[in-house]
């Protein structure tokens, strides 16, 4: 276990009181600590929102970019530099709204980046209104008299998608969280946690969490069975919170390049074409 | 229709529906010719579609460098009735029809011209039972016609069925049985050009180009969603990946696309993407991020006939408007537009060393004509490209950090922060896509509108901006093409340059005293451009978009108004002999000003 001091930042979280995203900071740090990650081999790209702040509040390398884009800037860097532990760390607007296109084929597949939703069923920094995983009903800013929309399920899509780790966590619960996260980063592949991370100002579901949640640690789930995983997505009485899926049956996309490709990460490698190299190229030149 | 008898050149077309094989016939006999010492420059007229409908291959070549479509047409194959009709009024007086009179009711030869009608489809269904050999029996006919050595066209067909070895017997069958035929109704004077085996001559295109001159500037990186007309330069790389250890990178959109490219500059790599203008208006939002974070970017824009999805096929200049004004807010950038295939190599190379030395996106600017669409013959390319990766730090002293965070975005004198990669032990820092102080701390929650963060905005700001001076340093003038001295001077930017070459001696052997400021450092403009321009008498703009965009780009820069333009806008590139008589029209408009 590294030192959590290594990965403090001088800037204290701009989030509200209570807000479920410090459990989120404080499960990544324990959960990079543990795996005795030093700083540096650290990369967590985010998009825009409260939680996408995040970034600013570890001390790691970050990218702090758009809206909804951190999951491709996260695969290019990790397609550049493999040695790099790469995290998305963004919001349920950033990864199931405008940027869901990028999750389902980072997904598909399957980059070895490790993406952590803070999923709030709301857009909070922009002072309330519905998002892709707002409840049927859900009264909002957008919707005043409720929301006429079913939410999106993250977990079942991603399932769809071919993801090859999918498990949901809590704010609330930073020790399980930061098991997932351990296990996620020692994942061969794409791995996704949606995280229940409540907005206390604008929607607060800590009470509805609670009440629904139960951990998947002791049941029976197998997270090998993937029409399981599907059944555990779909329920909707209560929350499941743990892993629902993982298989290394799938090689990431990394591994399957650096077989494709020269090992010699492009990184390191600005340099001008060899003699024989040219020689090949420009005889299909003429 | 204009001509040019005072050069040793000639110009082929080959029309038919899609399908027919001619962008094959086409590519064979362009590549056979360069094999014979010649030089090419061609145009492919193709289609959105992949059968039926009308294409055209055209190929000029000369003894000496040849830069456009040329003037006229000399020698026609129409393999279809609507490939005769569109084109045999552009065939020049002592120029060659060739069809086939059970395919095509031939009708108004032109004064002057000769028509061979050839058994193109019998001859081609004796060696298969469907005539798709029609095409190679019209490129051994034409071969025949050229003086070609019939060896040199039969291993081009060779190489180009390589992967086919049952069809490629049969095929150099076909072209032979073509040839011979040449040789036996031949018109007695035709236009020929002499041709030397002993000199092979490389051809390209400006997309491929721009994909060679990248990676051997380093670039390792490389990232595309297929669109017309950039998507060859995907498919060059994807072929080249595995050679020359290049990471391609597929993406969903465009979007994603321009991202992943800025998380590899981020990372380290140097990395590029290209697209058209549809794919260029989805990354417009990101290459802001890549200035706000000062992340080096390459992105290629390809341009094609806009608006919208337009015209796929077919060529525009009609993008710069929206490069010089990318993305909301202000920020450096720089925009180059190659003429050539052999420009946008140098130029590729050299748009890594700004977009690194100053932390900016660079675009290029290439269009269908010089990229899908036209291959030209490249002169030997100087390998040894330059790589300077400006500023960028390989150990963190302490003066570079806080002790938590690496300064990344420091104020200098040149408004260029030094900059560490990921990995770097004691560097780390966050990009920040939102404004910042120099520790990449937030400028836009707690801070922002207090007076140290409304203090540091401006200078960040003003940091940023203030990079373009340096890249306005290394930006080059317009280089001079014809006379010191003329009467007018044609101005244009980008592959506009091509025709205008080839116009030139023609309006001197006319008596007309031209010459050409060819641009191809577009933004920000050197700081010559303004005096070369001061320096002209007349100037006439040349350029592929209907609002003169160029022009009045340099109106705003310095002043300059021109008030004649040739602008052409129907998605066809600009011929010589347009850019002749837009001259002569001037001229002569002049002169009866004068007389009055």
């Amino acid at each position: 276990m590294l030192n959590l001091k290594l990965y403090e930042s001088d800037v204290k979280p701009d989030w509200c009181p209570g807000c479920g995203d410090f459990g989120v900071l404080a499960a990544l740090k324990n959960a990079l600590a543990a795996l005795e990650i030093p700083p540096e081999r650290v990369q967590i790209s985010s998009g825009i929102g409260c939680s996408s702040n995040l970034p600013g509040y570890i001390r790691t390398f970050g990218h702090h970019g758009l809206h909804g884009r951190p999951v491709p800037v996260a695969t290019g860097i990790k397609m550049a530099n493999p040695d790099m532990v790469v995290i998305v760390t963004a919001g349920d607007g950033d990864e199931y709204g405008i940027g869901f296109n990028h999750l389902v084929h980072a997904a598909r597949r399957n980059h070895d980046i490790k993406v952590i939703v803070m999923n709030n069923e709301i857009y909070g920094l922009t002072t309330g209104q519905l998002s892709p995983t707002s409840e049927k009903g859900q009264r909002t800013k957008t919707s005043p008299d409720g929301s006429i929309i079913y939410p999106l399920n993250p977990l079942s899509t991603l399932l769809g998608a071919g993801a090859t780790f999918v498990a949901r966590g809590f704010s609330g619960d930073p020790k399980q969280l930061s098991s997932l996260i351990q296990e996620a980063i020692k994942h061969r592949g794409f791995a996704l946690i949606d995280t229940l991370s409540p907005c206390v100002t604008w929607h607060d579901i800590y009470d509805k969490v609670r009440a629904k949640m139960y951990k998947l640690e002791g049941t029976a789930h197998d997270s090998s069975d993937l029409i399981s995983a599907y059944r555990l997505a779909l329920e909707s009485d209560r929350i499941p919170l743990g892993l629902f899926y993982r298989t290394e049956d799938r090689p990431s996309f990394e591994e399957l390049m650096s077989e494709d490709v020269t090992s010699i990460y492009p990184v390191d490698n600005a340099r001008n074409l060899t003699a024989e190299q040219i020689a090949s190229v420009m005889a299909r030149f003429s | 229709m204009s001509t040019n008898h005072t050069r040793a050149d000639l110009t082929l077309r080959l029309g038919a529906a899609a399908g027919d094989g001619i962008q094959s016939a086409g590519e064979i006999m362009m590549k056979t010719l360069s094999r014979s010492g010649a030089y090419v420059s061609t145009y492919n007229g193709n289609q959105s579609l992949i059968r039926g409908g009308h294409v055209w291959f055209h190929i000029h070549a000369g003894e000496m460098p040849v830069y456009s479509l040329g003037y006229g047409i000399d020698y026609l194959i129409a393999l279809t009735q609507l490939a005769y009709d569109e084109h045999y009024s552009e065939v020049n007086s002592g120029g060659v029809v060739i069809y086939d009179s059970s395919q095509v009711k031939a009708h108004d030869f032109p004064n002057g011209v000769n028509s061979i009608d050839a058994p193109l489809v019998k001859t081609a269904l004796k060696y298969d039972k469907r005539p798709i050999m029609k095409n190679t029996v019209a490129l051994g006919l034409l071969g025949g016609l050229l003086g070609l050595k019939f060896e040199v066209i039969a291993d081009t067909i060779g190489e180009q069925f390589a992967k086919k070895p049952d069809v490629q017997e049969s095929n150099v069958a076909a072209a032979r049985e073509g040839y011979t035929f040449a040789e036996q109704h031949a018109p007695e004077t035709m236009r020929r050009i002499k041709f030397d085996y002993t000199v092979k001559r490389s051809i390209m295109h400006a997309g491929y180009a721009v994909a060679l001159g990248a990676v051997n500037a380093g670039c390792r990186f490389y990232a595309a969603y297929p669109m017309s007309p950039a998507s060859p330069i995907v498919h060059w790389m994807t072929a080249n990946a595995r050679e020359l250890g290049i990471r391609v990178f597929l993406g969903e959109d465009e979007i994603g696309v321009v991202n992943a490219t800025i998380g590899a500059s981020f990372a380290g790599a140097r990395a590029m993407c290209a697209t058209s203008g549809g794919g260029f208006s989805l990354m417009q939002e990101a290459i802001g991020q890549a200035a706000m974070t000062e992340t080096p970017l390459v992105v290629v824009d390809v341009m094609r006939a806009g608006p919208s999805t337009g015209l796929p096929t077919k060529t525009s200049q009609g993008d710069l408007n929206m490069v010089l004004g990318i993305s909301h807010d202000d920020f450096p950038r720089a925009i180059i537009a190659p003429r050539s295939p052999e420009d946008a190599y140098y130029l590729a190379g050299r748009a890594f060393n700004l977009a690194e030395r100053y932390q900016i996106p660079v675009i290029i600017l290439l269009d269908f004509a010089i990229g899908d669409g036209g291959y030209a013959t490249i002169d030997e390319l100087d390998f040894n490209t330059l790589i300077d990766r400006g500023k960028l730090v390989r150990e963190v002293t302490k003066d570079m950090t806080n002790g938590v965070w690496f300064k990344r975005y420091s104020l200098t004198e040149d408004g260029v922060s030094p900059r560490a990669l990921p990995g770097t032990a004691g560097a780390m820092y966050v990009a920040k896509t939102d404004e910042h102080d120099e520790w990449g701390h937030d400028l836009s929650d707690v801070e922002a509108g207090l007076r140290t963060a409304i203090q540091m905005r401006e200078k960040q700001h003003v940091k940023r901006m203030s990079k373009l001076k340096g890249v306005a340093s290394e930006m080059r003038p317009p280089e001079l093409y014809g006379p010191d001295k003329a009467d007018l001077t044609l101005v244009s930017w980008g592959s506009s340059a091509l025709p205008i070459r080839e116009a030139i001696p023609v309006l001197k052997s006319s008596g007309f005293s031209v010459n050409s400021l060819e641009f191809f450092d577009i933004f920000p403009l050197s700081a010559d451009a303004r005096s070369m321009l001061r320096g002209a008498s007349r100037l006439l703009n040349v350029e592929q978009n209907i609002t003169a965009q160029f022009a009045k780009y340099l109106r705003r820069e310095t002043g300059i108004e021109i008030k004649e333009n040739l602008l052409k806008y129907n998605g066809e590139p600009i011929y010589p002999a347009e850019v002749v008589d837009a001259v002569k029209n001037a001229l002569k408009h002049e002169e009866m000003k004068q007389l009055a």
